[in-house]
């Protein structure tokens, strides 16, 4: 029983001796088992393998692990080949200019050559009769056993570092290089001899024996004593060179940095508009899919999508895009600063938006960390999509006259900006109009069915923000609602059509009358009032948006009952002299918009008849 | 108990390879004669394609280069002198305290002996020479020499390296039981005082210490 149990410590002490120099040796010779081995040396925790002879050397491979499995009979040799493989040459050196990889070198590559450059032999020798000490002695003898274990284990760890080996090791662990030549290993119970000729210019070190009773523990090294004749050079490959004109660099015509403002983070609009100079506008909410847009896009594209490259180049800020050193390096550094931008925007967007959380743009995290350029792009035309059309007053108005309407859902949703925008052009005639209208009024008229019109000069102001909001408060007075959801759902049909070219909602407006003006039979009048509607226009975006953003909070769920469609759901408030109205809850067809057009039309009619006829 | 010593192969180097050359073989020793739980740590030489194992203690680390820019300093006092770092190893004993003696004596059982020679730097010749307006041989014979050289250096390292495997290997006997929770055994490293005669002395005292066998023959 004793000796079984004192068999089973020195049993134990030669397996896992064995073991500890396997994975000392393969550590030291094996590239892909050492980066293994620091990948675990990086935890610092130590193992209960580590702390046999005290050499924490981390995790154990599983192939070493199988090995030690395989050669379970401890009186067996264990011989470890080092073997270089060195592969063949090409006929031609062009075909080495350019290497993927050592393995497609190889497979490139003629046969290839293995020499064993290194044999390690560890083996425990123990006469087959032998007498095992007991008690005392034997707990003596295990601990001295043990520390001369440790003590040849310390000179090995030393010694691998000092042979030939080492360096071709050390050469191969590089990511810097790729060669034609490999080391790999192969462990047996047995070797065949070296012939003569690979016997030449090897050597032998024996480390001495440890006395490990009734056997003793042998450990030696056959190695070559110089690898000089083995002509081990890295492979030709192009040297990493610096390309300075890259896709993106602002040093590249066309391409452009991001335009910057004081704010920090600013919107950028979507190059396809090309309508807005980014300055000009007080109210900038940055985009992140925009900047996305911007960042290593093909020049011919940006060309065809951008409208006025030099509006957007502005003073460099941190994570604006400089030339980068390499490529890799601008990469990272895109990936950087888009993931600063992004947090940016992302904040920005929700401060300014707060209807629209995050999520109503859910693509611009996920496209911008390090995504294809292409596919951003891409991906910022269509980023609107996900805009909540209950949110939108408009929207919904423009959106519910047809709700079987299939092409409803699919079309973008309706941004504020084109919605201002889209009033601007298609609205500011009729709420010029309206605000012209409203003067006569006050002159000394009172037209029957006209009296919420005296509220409509804080919405006129406002119309072109949203035509909606006007049609709404008309409605509720009857005849005149109709009229004006005419308007409007005209107005819906062309903001429809805008919004497939304008994906972004909450560009800033570009208000650009003259464009639009001309598709509106009143162009001379609304020309009149351009002036005065740009100058209101520009005083009244910051309010504009304050009161989008009322109203966006006010709005009332989509599904709304007909006789919800009352004055109680209107409220005003005077904003910077700008009033507003919300909540216009009523479905309504493009009939009942082509009514409304009609009915203001006539209104229109009335009135100059009557200013005629003064 | 014996005390094994071992004299190192001379090495001769220049002044700013000494710290190199210490560093890597006083590690080296140490890293044989730390016997605890280490995690071992892997130095890459600058000056020589040679790479070394420390036994990755801070503590160890900061006192041999303290000791190594004593002898830096000694050797800069004493240019053109052949010099000798000594590394000791020891077992604390207590004793009956006396009046000339401490209560606890240190039982030396292992002394290494680094031999360099440090040569003067090849540059103070040449600036010299510039001085004096004769024109040294430039260009490749004086970069082919200091890289003869510098692979003599390297080799000769080597050899010293390979010299303390050995003797870690043929002579493991005397080295005392390992101590729980002991990384490494007490050390001591000396090395030439400002005064040679003061270095004598204590080489003296140390061996009426330990007992030196070379004192009894």
């Amino acid at each position: 029983m004793e000796m079984d149990r004192e068999s089973g410590k020195l049993e134990q002490i030669v397996s896992q001796f064995r073991s500890k120099i396997l994975h000392v040796i393969l550590d030291s010779r094996v590239p892909s088992l050492h980066q293994q081995q620091q990948e675990s040396l990086s935890l610092s925790r130590v193992r209960k393998t580590d702390k046999w002879f005290n050499l924490v050397l981390g995790d154990r491979p599983p192939a070493l692990e199988n090995l030690n499995f395989s050669l379970r009979n401890l009186l067996d040799p264990m011989v470890i080949d080092i073997i270089l493989v060195r592969h063949g040459s090409c006929s031609s050196s062009v075909d080495n200019l350019y290497v993927p990889s050592a393995a497609a070198a190889a497979a490139a590559a003629g046969p290839s050559i293995e020499t064993v450059i290194e044999r390690w032999v560890v083996q425990y020798d123990c006469p087959r009769v032998f007498a095992t000490p007991s008690g005392a002695d034997a707990a003596v003898s295990y601990k001295k056993i043990y520390k001369k274990c440790i003590l040849l284990l310390r000179s090995l760890y030393t010694q691998m570092r000092l042979l030939p080996a080492y360096i071709i090791f050390r050469q191969l662990s590089s990511l810097s290089q790729t060669y034609n030549f490999d080391l790999v290993y192969k462990v047996s119970s047995f070797s065949h001899p070296f012939s003569r000729e690979e016997e030449d210019g090897m050597k032998v070190y024996s480390f001495a024996p440890v006395e490990a009773l009734p056997g003793c523990l042998c450990v030696s090294v056959t190695y070559h004593a110089s690898l000089s004749d083995f002509n081990l050079e890295p492979l030709v490959s192009l040297p990493p060179k610096i390309i300075t004109d890259y896709v993106g660099s602002p040093t590249t015509d066309p391409m452009r940095s991001f335009p910057s403002s004081e704010r920090g983070a600013h919107a950028t609009s979507f190059p396809l508009r090309g309508l807005r100079p980014p300055s000009s506008a007080p109210f900038q909410r940055p985009h992140s899919w925009s900047s996305g847009f911007h960042r290593g896009i093909p020049p011919t594209r940006t060309q065809s999508l951008a409208g006025s490259p030099p509006v957007y180049r502005t003073s460099p800020k941190p994570y604006d895009i400089t030339s980068p050193p390499t490529d890799l390096y601008g990469n990272r550094i895109q990936n950087h600063r888009v993931s600063t931008l992004q947090q940016a925007t992302a904040f920005d967007e929700y401060k300014l938006s707060p209807p629209f959380s995050p999520s109503a743009s859910p693509s611009t995290p996920t496209y911008l960390s390090g995504a294809n350029p292409l596919l951003t792009r891409h991906c910022s035309e269509t980023a609107p999509v996900t805009i909540p059309l209950p949110l939108t007053g408009r929207s919904t108005r423009y959106l519910s006259p047809n709700s079987s309407d299939p092409s409803r859902h699919s079309l973008p949703p309706l941004s504020p900006r084109s919605s201002k925008h889209d009033a601007s052009s298609q609205e500011s005639p009729s709420g010029i109009r309206s605000y012209r209208k409203l003067e006569a009024l006050r002159a000394g008229e009172s037209p029957s069915g006209l009296s919420n019109l005296y509220s409509a000069p804080k919405v006129v102001r406002d119309s072109k923000d949203d035509s909606g909001r006007f049609s709404g408060l008309l409605s509720s007075s009857g005849s005149p609602r109709i009229g004006f959801s005419r308007s409007s759902s005209r107005l819906s049909f062309q903001d429809d059509m805008d919004d497939c070219e304008f994906s972004c909602p909450f560009d800033v407006d570009d208000v650009d009358v003259s464009d639009s003006s001309s598709q509106n039979t009143e162009s001379k009048r609304a020309s009149e009032f351009t002036a005065q509607s740009n100058l209101v226009g520009k005083k009244s975006q910051d309010a504009a948006v304050g009161i989008l953003v009322h109203m966006l909070r006010t709005a009332p769920p989509l599904r709304q009952d007909s006789s919800c469609y009352s004055t109680h759901s209107l409220r005003t408030e005077y904003e910077g002299g700008v009033g507003i109205a919300s909540g216009f809850f009523m479905p309504r067809k493009t009939a009942d918009a082509l009514e409304e057009l009609n009915s203001y039309r006539e209104m229109k009619d009335l009135l100059l008849s009557k200013s005629g006829m003064k | 108990m014996n005390c094994e010593v071992c004299q190192l192969k001379e090495l001769e180097v220049e002044h700013f390879e000494i710290r190199e050359v210490l560093r890597c073989i006083l590690h080296t020793i140490v890293f044989h004669r730390a016997l605890g739980l280490v995690r071992p740590k892997d130095v890459d030489l600058e000056l020589f394609e040679i790479t070394y194992v420390q036994c990755g203690d801070v503590e160890l680390e900061k006192k041999i280069d303290e000791k190594i820019d004593q002898f830096i300093s000694w050797v800069e006092k004493h240019p053109n002198k052949k010099s000798q770092i000594c590394l000791s190893f020891y077992e604390v004993k207590s004793k009956q305290p006396s009046w000339f003696t401490n209560k606890t004596e240190r039982l030396y059982w292992e002394q290494w002996y680094v031999n360099l020679n440090v040569t003067q730097h090849p540059k103070h010749l040449s600036s010299k020479l510039h001085h004096t307006k004769v024109v040294v041989d430039p260009g490749e014979s004086a970069t082919e020499e200091r890289s003869s050289r510098r692979a003599m250096v390297e080799a000769s390292l080597r050899e010293v390296l390979f010299q303390i495997i050995k003797f870690v290997n043929e002579k493991k006997d005397h080295v005392p039981p390992i101590s729980e929770g002991v990384i490494y055994f007490p050390y001591e490293i000396t090395m030439p005082s400002s005064s040679d005669s003061a270095f004598g002395m204590d080489m003296i005292k140390r061996m009426l210490h330990s007992g030196h066998p070379t004192m009894l023959s």
